[in-house]
């Protein structure tokens, strides 16, 4: 390991509501793999977005190379030698390898681009780095782990001395992500600083010379990699102390009838073979990190998004489910996790988004009764609490809160007896959480049933009567309420099977 | 670790297409299908005038398409081609019959009104960030306007072969005593082969197809996209004022009022050649391939007994076909 | 200006149409100054010729914007219907009034051809609108043979269908199109603001996949926009050759985007979601009086094809810089 190369000191960093980056503290050396590790929202993303010039941070100072500076932008971090390796890779498909790797920096031959040249460029920078790609092949005819790979050339060909990775195993065959490991040991002899954002505990000991842990914002601390256990990074990843109290027992009758049965649901790489029940008056909590494939299994089971095989059975017959029209018809209604895109017509009232999901029981002939629209509407005002000034208010206007209790309204006047909430109080403030949290509790009390998408470990433990973890597509455990521990759910989180 | 349900490393995603040798390889097939089919269904289509009727009525349609290419493979369109060809025509046409210009002043007025339009649809794309089909459909609107003012609403007689203006016919129909030359032809492929040579090897061409790709990715690679999408715009008008010049040869008199429809084949044949409406995707080749299934089925379908009009019913069957075609090509890619 | 926007009346009338009002005045007013003898109830009912028939087809095409589409066949749409319910009365000597309902018809079918590729195909709309544009032109001139069609002039047997433009009483005309279309409007007006139908096409043109997300089957809904759009074109045919008489294939551009202009200028947004019936209506006698006034005062067509290109693209402008700034 080499000398410091970076050292990211008091970083502070607040949006409307949240203080997303207090006080970090974060260092870098060269040749050294530093893994930075956290749940859903510990601030990792938004470190390296400070770092690299997205979002400028409130306070703090970066040094790098011994100097102190401030990038205004990706393009200036990128040319000093600070590069992100991103989840989803943003790449030019339709031209080739050589082409991704030389945009916007072409060699000419006069007003003629050295296709050639570029070629030539490429061919010895993958030898050098130990990789076998054709770069005259397409972007999107390769697998992800070789177009990953290109990335990573893309920024070595910048003179990278620093480069992020933010989750670079998650798409990967056990194969690539040996090449992968390879390459990040080249990259190491290479006197490159290597951040490794990840989640897979088990690759800490593998690849990586020390680990960072960040929670709720704050920096937590160091390990070394080969000294520390999977426990010790657990702990210090949830290590928190709870508030409110967690759930203790469940209250759910053992007898309680099972009113959704889903089997062996598949649905490309983020639902793979799940399969689960839910009885009348529980509600489930489905924990998981980012990416895990709740949200996918949820929008499968809902008819949003086509699944390749599967069975779901409500109250014990067997549904064919191929849009979401026939889920609603089943009384199944979801809540996503992006409300201004999935859940809400911004533009509309808030009667008119209301009645969405069950327009014609309003019906007066071919004219909507607005009369019943509105008494319906105003009926789950009161009793949601919803704060509007009228119900004519545009949905846009409302606080997130408000907007989520528009959305549940729709559900409830449907009458679903199964709700599927997709990360219910995101975005949301503290008072309008423990809403939320108390209208769950009484729709569970009037006999419907809920299955909860959360990554927050809090809320997990607060609300769920049964926990289901999920890791990257697969279901990786099941918990009941009295059995759940933080540590548990993390551990199921962070399997690599 | 997960398995990966994804096929094996390296070359693994090439649908039957590609392994067909690329969409080019299949259109040229359908052409040459094309040709045999209407060759043993009528005797009258083997004939050398048939052939010569084919090109002739296919230099101007070949010339927007290749121009409107460009914007395609940016994810926009243009939709001005049509009656922008025309206005441009006219403009030029009235300096040249009305005002005494000469002939190749006039043909220079074609090339400038149409690079003029082209800058302006440019602009209001890639700058005002007009929605293209929109944007373009305004300056169809008006080009068909302009040409009618400008003309006074009188059609334009571009001097005939023989006279004294009548020369610039011969670049494209070239008579020497009995034997009738397509001369024009020659100027599509050199046209061909320099506008493939701009969209794959120069920083101009690489930039189109990168934006079309994605935009973003594009945008953060450091490059400024306001003018790739102005120059995509610009080379679509400039080859309309070409097409303008083309069509003029060909034709003994051009009309206010026509044009629309004209942007249909361009746009269809670019289709068909395998420029993708999501953009990103296209080559000049596949382009001259499509626009000459159009015009084969244009002129061959007479042959067959088919009225000339149902050539425009067939046109709209073809383009929704090839949208349909690349749609559920895209779909496939897609759901890797 | 904010203060004005913020008054009671002006907000329950709407600003955007008092806005409308204005410019057709002051439109009206510069011709009855620049032109000769524009002032008179003849030039009136000769604009309103031009309105009814643009009246519907922006009427219909303001459903399809609505749902966030577009359509601009509607032209050549309405001239194949028009030809081809023609040809059947002048060639096949069939019964005025099931000519009249077959230029409706096959209004119909090609909205609902239209419809049908861009809800259950996922094909652009503006793809489909050009290739119909050109189906449409074919299937015309085929039908006919590439020839014009003439309807009947009002006092010849099969003539009465004028009538729905205008009645003569006593020395003067009543204009009976003019209600028509206020009240077609009006229904319009109904269907949009208080039908499912229309809740549905605003939401949908506003956020499709909430939409979808809430069980409702959108892709039926919006077919049907594009149905009651090719279907106000075959009944805009009618007030065509009430008005105009001959009627030839292969043309009707034109008239898309006048239609279109119309909406735009109402209020109506390309985006979707927002749509304005009575917008549609005043940008449509706009340019219904534009088109007249050129006219009068000694241009050519031409100008007013211009100027509507030019306001078309003012209008969207303006529409794009105010959806930025509410994001």
């Amino acid at each position: 390991m080499g000398d410091l190369i970076l050292t990211m000191k008091g970083i502070n960093k607040t949006f409307p509501g949240v203080h997303a980056l207090n006080d970090v503290d974060f260092d870098l050396h060269r040749g050294e793999v530093h893994a930075l590790m956290g749940e859903n929202g510990a601030g990792k993303s938004t470190l390296m977005k400070v770092l690299t010039g997205i979002y400028k941070k409130d306070s703090g100072t970066i040094t790098y190379e011994g100097k102190v500076v401030e990038f205004n932008n990706p393009r200036e971090a990128q040319e000093a030698g600070i590069v992100i390796v991103h989840q989803e890779l943003n790449f030019l498909g339709h031209l080739t390898v050589a082409q991704n790797i030389f945009i916007g920096r072409e060699y000419m031959k006069g007003k003629t681009i050295d296709d050639a040249r570029m070629i030539e460029e490429s061919t010895r920078l993958f030898q050098r780095m130990n990789i076998n790609i054709d770069p005259t092949e397409k972007m999107n005819n390769l697998t992800v782990g070789k177009q990953q790979m290109c990335e990573i050339a893309k920024a070595i060909s910048h003179d990278a001395k620093i480069i992020v990775f933010d989750e670079p195993t998650a798409a990967l065959t056990e194969t690539e992500v040996d090449e992968l490991f390879e390459i990040i040991r080249e990259l190491k002899k290479k006197d490159i600083g290597i951040i490794y954002i990840t989640h897979r505990i088990d690759e800490i000991k593998v690849i990586t010379d020390r680990v960072s842990v960040m929670r709720d914002g704050k920096y937590i601390g160091t390990l070394i990699s080969k000294d520390s256990t999977k426990d010790d990074i657990i702990s210090m990843m949830v290590g928190r102390v709870i508030y409110e109290e967690p759930k203790t027992e469940s209250k759910v009758p053992k007898d309680a009838p099972v009113v959704l049965k889903v089997e062996n649901l598949n649905a490309g790489r983020s639902v793979q073979n799940i399969s689960f029940e839910l009885h009348k008056g529980e509600i489930l909590g489905f924990a998981g990190l980012m990416g895990s494939g709740r949200t996918e299994t949820a929008r499968a089971i809902f008819g949003a998004d086509p699944k390749e095989s599967g069975d779901i059975y409500v109250n014990g017959t067997k549904v064919e489910i191929k849009s979401p029209q026939d889920a609603v018809i089943h009384g199944i209604g979801y809540l996503s996790e992006d409300r201004k895109r999935y859940g809400i017509v911004v533009q509309r009232t808030v009667s008119e988004n209301s009645t969405m999901a069950c327009l014609e029981n309003f019906m007066n002939g071919f004219f909507i009764n607005k009369k019943k629209e509105n008494k319906e509407t105003e009926k789950y005002v009161r009793s949601l609490a919803i704060k509007t000034p009228n119900i004519d208010q545009l949905v846009v206007d409302l606080s997130g809160g408000n907007q989520q209790k528009v959305v549940l309204t729709k559900w409830l006047v449907k009458n679903c007896d199964i709700l599927i909430f997709d990360e219910p109080t995101r975005g949301i403030d503290v008072g309008a959480k423990s809403d939320i949290y108390k209208l769950m509790n009484e729709l569970v009390k009037e006999g419907k049933s809920i299955i909860m998408i959360s990554s927050e470990l809090p809320e997990i433990l607060r609300m769920s009567d049964r926990i289901i973890v999920m890791c990257e597509g697969r279901k990786s455990g099941e918990l009941s309420i009295e059995e759940a521990t933080q540590e548990k759910i993390m551990h199921l989180a962070t399997m690599g099977n | 670790m997960p398995k990966n349900t994804h096929k094996s490393p390296g070359l693994s995603n090439r649908s039957i297409i590609q392994r067909l040798g690329g969409q080019n390889v299949v259109v040229f097939l359908i052409v040459v299908a094309l040709l045999v089919f209407f060759s043993i269904t009528s005797p009258n289509f083997r004939k050398y005038s048939t052939i010569l009727s084919i090109l002739d009525y296919s230099y101007y349609i070949t010339l927007i398409a290749i121009g409107v290419t460009f914007p395609l493979i940016t994810g926009g369109v243009d939709l001005s081609i049509g009656t922008g060809l025309i206005c441009y025509s006219l403009v030029g046409g009235y300096l040249v019959v009305y005002q005494g210009w000469p002939v190749w002043a006039g043909m220079i007025v074609c090339v400038l009104s149409g690079a003029i339009i082209g800058l302006l649809n440019g602009i209001l794309v890639g700058i005002m960030d007009l929605p293209p089909f929109l944007a373009t459909l305004c300056t169809m609107m008006m080009t068909r306007g302009l040409g009618s003012i400008f003309s006074r609403g009188l059609g334009i007689p571009w001097p005939t072969a023989g006279t004294e203006g009548g020369w610039f016919r011969t670049i494209f129909k070239l008579n020497i005593e009995d034997l009738k030359l397509p001369l024009g032809f020659l100027w599509i492929l050199l046209l061909v082969a320099l506008m493939s040579y701009i969209l794959n090897h120069t920083k101009t061409g690489r930039y189109v197809l990168a934006v079309g790709c994605n935009r973003e990715a594009t945008k953060l690679s450091g490059i400024n996209i306001k003018t790739v999408y102005i120059k995509a715009y610009l080379i679509s008008g400039i080859f309309a004022g070409l097409a303008s010049i083309a069509y003029s040869a060909i034709f003994a008199s051009v009309y206010p009022g026509t044009g629309a429809g004209f942007e249909l084949e361009g746009i269809g044949g670019a289709i068909i050649g395998g420029v993708s409406m999501t953009g990103g995707v296209g080559s000049i080749t596949g382009t001259l391939l499509g626009v000459f299934i159009i015009c084969i089925l244009k002129t061959g379908l007479p042959f067959i007994g088919l009225q000339a009009n149902w050539q425009q019913i067939i046109t709209g069957i073809v383009l929704i076909t090839a949208v349909l075609i690349d749609l559920n090509r895209n779909k496939k890619k897609l759901k890797r | 200006m904010n203060k004005i926007k913020q008054n009671p009346l002006v907000k329950k009338i709407g600003f955007n149409r008092i806005v409308l009002c204005l410019v057709l005045l002051v439109m009206y007013g510069f011709f009855a100054l620049f032109a000769n003898n524009f002032v008179s109830y003849n030039r009136i009912l000769s604009a309103m010729n031009y309105a009814y028939f643009l009246g519907f087809l922006a009427l219909g095409v303001t459903f399809v914007i609505a749902t966030g589409g577009i359509d601009f066949s509607i032209g050549p749409v309405m001239f194949c219907s028009a030809i081809m319910s023609g040809y059947l009365l002048t060639h096949y000597k069939w019964p005025l009034w099931i000519c009249l309902i077959a230029s409706i018809i096959i209004g119909m079918l090609y909205g609902t051809l239209n419809g049908y590729l861009v809800a259950y195909r996922n094909v652009p709309s503006f793809i489909t609108s050009m290739a119909i544009m050109q189906i449409s032109k074919g299937v015309a001139s085929v039908f006919t043979k590439a020839q014009t069609v003439s309807w009947p002039q009002l006092a010849e047997e099969n003539g009465w269908y004028r009538n729905f433009i205008k009645i003569k009483v006593g020395n003067t005309y009543f204009p009976v199109g003019f209600i028509i279309l206020l009240v077609t409007a009006i229904i319009c007006s109904i269907i949009l603001n208080k039908t499912r139908a229309g809740r549905y096409f605003l939401c949908i043109g506003s956020n499709k996949e909430a939409v979808r997300l809430s069980g409702v089957n959108v892709k039926k809904w919006q077919m049907l926009a594009y149905i009651i759009c090719g279907t106000m074109a075959g009944i805009a045919a009618i007030f065509f050759v009430a008005a105009y008489t001959t009627v030839q294939p292969g043309y009707g551009d034109q008239y898309n985007n006048e239609a279109i202009a119309g909406c735009v200028m109402g209020g109506t947004s390309m985006a979707g979601g927002l749509a304005s019936i009575s917008g549609t209506f005043i940008g449509v006698m706009i340019i219904s009086i534009l088109q007249e006034g050129i006219l009068a005062i000694g241009l050519n067509k031409n100008y007013q094809l211009v100027i509507t290109g030019l306001i078309v693209i003012v209008a969207v402008y303006m529409d794009v810089i105010s959806r930025k700034r509410k994001v």
